[in-house]
């Protein structure tokens, strides 16, 4: 098909049936704050904005410090977190897409509208320190490792009727983002370039409110659901580590053995040893492991039991 | 507190998704008038808890009639506001699944949506400042006007995206901010006032999108992109507009309670305007438009309709 005359011949598309494929009903409209919590985040976040351009102390940044090699393990790093923020701006909206059609609590749209801007300013800032670490890389630099850091097909299962919610958030959010977010604070701890640093802790600011939505949500719900309700939340949140976190969507030494991952945790170890943003496998290592087994200890409570893990070069979690 | 899983049954046709190839992810500057939009919309920030100051409104200095048409007019805004928190959304991965669309429109459409949401939080104060939000329009044949599935037209892989930039963005973003200036000229209240600059200043940014995103856009069209544009603008014109989804006077067979509404607000100086004043401003800004569009090799017929002037 062609949809415009500059659009390329191979952009496909799939017949679905989807969420969208339902009348829309807005009424009655209610902006009542169901969920004050999550209400709060979103002014929380309202009043703790930021701007890649004018908040960030770009002049510390001295690339001509670093060497060439240096230099570009860390565009490498850079550029590939602008592509993993990048994601959420993609695909996420789906669920802010998805709390409008569902009538959820009208406080998860609006927080959802300011998130994908976080998601936004992530993908900014990360890519205007690639570029003046000596430019952005627009994609892997081997085609093997795109398996690993394009989609977890989130939009997919998002407008899909059949895959509840609530296992979504579960593993999209209290899963992938608290990992991420867990990353980030590592990342804080080993980081030395001031610049680098800054940004780390600019995104990880953004990133305890998205955390802090999903666990929100599940514990307003939890008592709600049933005991089949509450394995197919299991379930998420298995596929989701298995097949993303372990599979090094966001650590790329969790990767396949390829050539693709082996070069990118290289770019990692060089950019981690110059200080400037990465880390490497034995120092986030048991970072990783504490994460997963706080978020099982975490959903506990809420009577989703999470079975252990394996991976390896993380033997069972 | 009590929720239950909610459940939404598709019972359209499937719908035709575009299937996303993320990489090359081309992410610097290629339109730079949106992105200036981007950048201007974080500098212009605002906050509708701090900025305001809420207790000038002093509601009970109006009678109970005007309160009611308040709450009513604010509850109409509220219900059209309401739709950029699930089009946004779904505008902006239109604009990420379509092969080669242009990073700033996706990071300036971020801005947008906060926005947006800002205005629904002032809306929605303002309507349960003077009674409380109305939850759906008096005359249930009235929904019908705002339920327009944009969220999975724009999704549609059959639908052009620059059509739907020109309908949607450029015409009606462009529209909005024009009665909201004609609003705020004829309001008096201090916080209203306050709401609607705030709302001008963002709608400004919004419109300006669809303009700039339009003429980036127009070198590339051939002559059936510019029939499909032209087609959509009066299929909007007269399923959107004339069915009175911005001035309730167009539909008075369903929209007469909110057409009265409009009437008393706008003469208390809540927000609103007089019909002569929205009839001249939506005339006058459609000339504009044809115009702007003629600039850009669409045309755009005259319209007729027979509770205004042609236009």
């Amino acid at each position: 098909m062609t949809l415009s005359p500059e659009m390329s011949d191979a952009q496909a598309f799939e017949l679905v049936q989807t969420l969208l494929d339902a009348p829309e009903s807005r009424f009655p409209l209610t902006f009542n704050s169901d969920l004050p919590r999550i209400r709060e985040l979103f002014q929380s976040a309202t009043r703790n904005q930021w701007d890649p351009k004018t908040d960030v102390a770009w002049d510390q940044l001295k690339p001509e410090m670093y060497t060439e090699a240096q230099r570009y393990a860390a565009r490498l790093y850079w550029s590939r977190r602008a592509w993993s923020e990048y994601g959420a701006i993609s695909e996420s909206p789906s669920l802010q897409l998805r709390f409008g059609l569902e009538n959820r609590p009208s406080d998860m749209q609006l927080f959802f509208t300011i998130r994908s801007q976080e998601e936004a300013r992530h993908a900014e800032v990360c890519h205007a320190m690639a570029e003046r670490l000596g430019g952005y890389i627009e994609k892997p630099v081997q085609q093997l490792f795109e398996g690993s850091v394009s989609t977890h097909g989130v939009r997919r299962a998002t407008l899909n009727a059949e895959v509840p919610l609530e296992g979504i958030i579960a593993a999209l959010v209290c899963t992938a983002e608290e990992i991420a977010f867990d990353v980030f604070k590592h990342l804080d701890d080993v980081t030395r370039d001031p610049v680098a640093r800054q940004i780390v802790r600019l995104i990880m600011r953004d990133e305890s409110r998205h955390c802090a939505f999903g666990w929100y949500f599940l514990e307003a719900i939890c008592d709600t659901l049933t005991a089949e309700q509450k394995k197919m939340i299991e379930n998420s949140v298995i596929t989701m580590m298995e097949k993303v976190e372990l599979n090094g969507y966001h650590s790329s030494w969790l990767a396949p053995e390829n050539p693709a991952s082996r070069a990118e945790v290289e770019a990692d170890r060089v950019t981690y040893e110059a200080g400037l943003g990465a880390t490497v496998e034995e120092v986030e290592k048991p970072v990783f492991v504490a994460t997963v087994q706080r978020i099982r200890d975490q959903m506990k409570p809420l009577g989703i039991n999470l079975p252990p893990f394996s991976h390896p070069k993380l033997g069972v979690i | 507190m009590q929720r239950v899983m909610h459940r939404v049954e598709p019972s359209l046709p499937p719908s035709r998704l575009l299937i996303e190839r993320r990489f090359p992810l081309q992410m610097n500057v290629t339109l730079p008038e949106i992105r200036e939009l981007y950048d201007s919309g974080k500098a212009g920030r605002w906050n509708p808890y701090r900025d305001i100051d809420w207790n000038a409104l002093a509601p009970a200095q109006y009678d109970e009639a005007v309160r009611q048409a308040a709450r009513r007019v604010w509850s109409r805004r509220l219900w059209v506001e309401a739709t950029g928190l699930t089009e946004t959304p779904a505008l902006l991965m239109r604009f990420c699944m379509e092969t080669d669309r242009e990073i700033d429109s996706k990071f300036y459409l971020t801005v947008r949506n906060t926005e947006e949401a800002w205005h629904v939080e002032c809306f929605d104060r303002l309507a349960e400042a003077f009674g409380g939000r109305i939850a759906a329009p008096a005359d249930p044949a009235y929904q019908a006007a705002f339920n327009r599935n944009l969220h999975r037209r724009v999704m549609d892989a059959e639908q052009h995206l620059d059509s739907y930039v020109a309908s949607f963005a450029a015409f009606e973003d462009g529209l909005e901010l024009e009665l909201c200036r004609i609003w705020r000229s004829h309001a008096t209240n201090p916080v209203v006032l306050a709401v609607l600059d705030r709302v001008i200043a963002d709608k400004e940014r919004h419109a300006a999108f669809g303009w700039h995103y339009l003429t980036a856009r127009a070198p590339r069209w051939t002559a059936k992109d510019r029939a499909t544009i032209a087609v959509e603008l009066i299929e909007h014109v007269r399923d959107t507009e004339l069915k009175g989804y911005h001035c309730p006077w167009l539909a008075p067979e369903h929209a007469a309670a909110e057409a009265a509404a409009d009437a008393i607000a706008a003469d208390a100086g809540l927000g609103g305007a007089p019909r002569a004043a929205e009839e001249e401003t939506l005339a006058t800004y459609t000339a504009n438009v044809r115009e702007k569009l003629a600039e850009l090799g669409i045309v755009l017929p005259m319209f007729e309709s027979n509770r205004m002037r042609a236009f």
